[in-house]
């Protein structure tokens, strides 16, 4: 999903008026607008670092998407923030309006040094971009085994318990319901390994 | 005893200084032992840990059950998990010759597994029953005995094991640095060796070429 650094200001231009902008949206943009025009906000650094931890994720975003039962502190959170960011919005449409009527006045050297400008902005809103939606994704594989290794020990597993299943049905019979619990297990594993090859 | 090549405990391994499984390593026998306990009570009973023994290593049926009876220190007839981790930290330490650090850094678990009457004494009889976990052989056994049964009552206290523990371990580092300082000098005695070579094949070339120019000279001088 890349964006274009002109389609950015576009877009921030074009969503001042909806009422139906998100907040992923919104913040997304005031990060990439807040780079190209530093000094000239007047937003205080706690307020913009507030939602951000220290590897420039949005933190805020995280609570909301690890626990949907809070929706109601998220929507309040969001209510609270709107206001604040309509004020930012008309600051960030002054800026881009000042930074376009630069373009025009300054000619053909300021523009390769904007477009990098734009780019590294683009590029951290990638980043953003990345992070936000795949956190829960990330979040889970970091507590997952891998998969080779997974496979490795169900296969052994498998092995271990289909030899264990002969001694339980020697040992205490084919009715006995351990022996049948066993034997569901390991039909249940079976599954599990075969559905995995037909996935991959 | 060997772990079979290419079983899932066989690409654990232990930290070599206090002889213990990481975090992941932890967790992943953690997942392993889950899909063993096919009850569902977070243990594995007798038949199970046998087949899973039986698999995973060259262990005999007697060894297994003598395992078995040694880590069921509840004697509830189940393994649980601490005791299954314990396992697979013995075995590993066995497969990567760890054992004397195994035993030096876990003197006491080890000395309470060894110890089945719980009289805080180890006897020769129990000990030369496990004795194979811990590579220890029948001579070296004999010497451990003869050596640290300070008490004279023919078992071992915790102190006189721990002390055998430290006295290992001190003369496995010995045995370490004298191989290293042999190695050392296996090297040095090489480099030098090379070294004299190369000065004597350039002494001789140099010595070549000095002769052959004199007998030009001379040559000339003649003519």
């Amino acid at each position: 999903m890349e964006e274009k650094p002109s389609k950015v200001s576009l877009k921030s231009s074009d969503r001042q008026g909806s009422d139906k902008e998100s907040v992923h949206n919104d913040t997304r943009d005031l990060w990439t607008t807040t780079t190209l025009s530093q000094a000239q906000l007047n937003m205080p650094l706690s307020e913009v670092c507030e939602g951000f931890d220290e590897e420039g994720r949005n933190i805020s975003k995280t609570r909301g998407w690890h626990s949907p039962g809070r929706g109601s502190l998220d929507e309040g959170y969001k209510a609270s923030h709107k206001p604040e960011e309509l004020d930012e919005h008309a600051l960030v449409e002054l800026e881009l309006h000042r930074g376009s009527s630069m373009e025009i006045n300054l000619g053909e050297k300021d523009t390769a040094s904007q477009i990098e400008a734009e780019k590294s902005s683009s590029m951290s809103s990638l980043n953003i971009v990345k992070h936000m939606p795949h956190q829960a994704y990330w979040a889970e594989q970091q507590s997952r085994l891998p998969l080779p290794l997974m496979e490795l020990m169900e296969n052994e597993a498998l092995e271990i318990l289909t030899k264990a299943l002969r001694s339980y049905q020697l040992g205490i019979g084919r009715d006995h319901f351990l022996t049948k619990e066993l034997q569901r297990y390991i039909e249940g594993l079976k599954k599990r390994r075969s559905k995995r090859l037909y996935v991959n | 005893m060997r772990l079979k090549q290419g079983s899932f405990l066989w690409y654990l391994y232990l930290d070599k200084i206090y002889c213990l499984l990481s975090v992941r390593n932890v967790k992943a026998l953690a997942e392993y032992f889950h899909i063993l306990d096919v009850h569902r009570k977070n243990t594995l009973n007798d038949v199970l840990f046998y087949h899973f023994l039986h698999h995973v290593t060259d262990l005999k049926k007697a060894q297994i059950s003598v395992v078995f009876d040694m880590l069921d220190w509840n004697a509830v007839g189940e393994i649980g998990f601490e005791e299954f981790y314990m396992l697979v930290c013995m075995l590993l330490a066995r497969q990567n010759h760890l054992e004397g650090q195994f035993m030096y850094r876990h003197s006491r678990p080890v000395f309470d597994l060894l110890d089945l009457k719980g009289d805080l004494r180890i006897g020769a009889k129990n000990f030369e029953m496990y004795r194979f976990l811990f590579n220890i052989k029948k001579q070296e056994l004999k010497d451990l005995f003869h050596d640290f049964d300070i008490t004279g009552d023919n078992r071992l206290n915790y102190q006189e094991f721990k002390l055998y523990t430290i006295i290992y371990i001190d003369k496995l580092q010995k045995r370490q640095k004298t191989e290293e300082k042999e190695k050392g000098e296996r090297k040095r005695s090489l480099y030098s060796k090379k070294m004299s070579h190369q000065v004597d094949t350039s002494r001789e070339s140099l010595g070549k070429k000095w002769d052959l120019k004199v007998q030009n000279m001379n040559i000339d001088e003649d003519c």
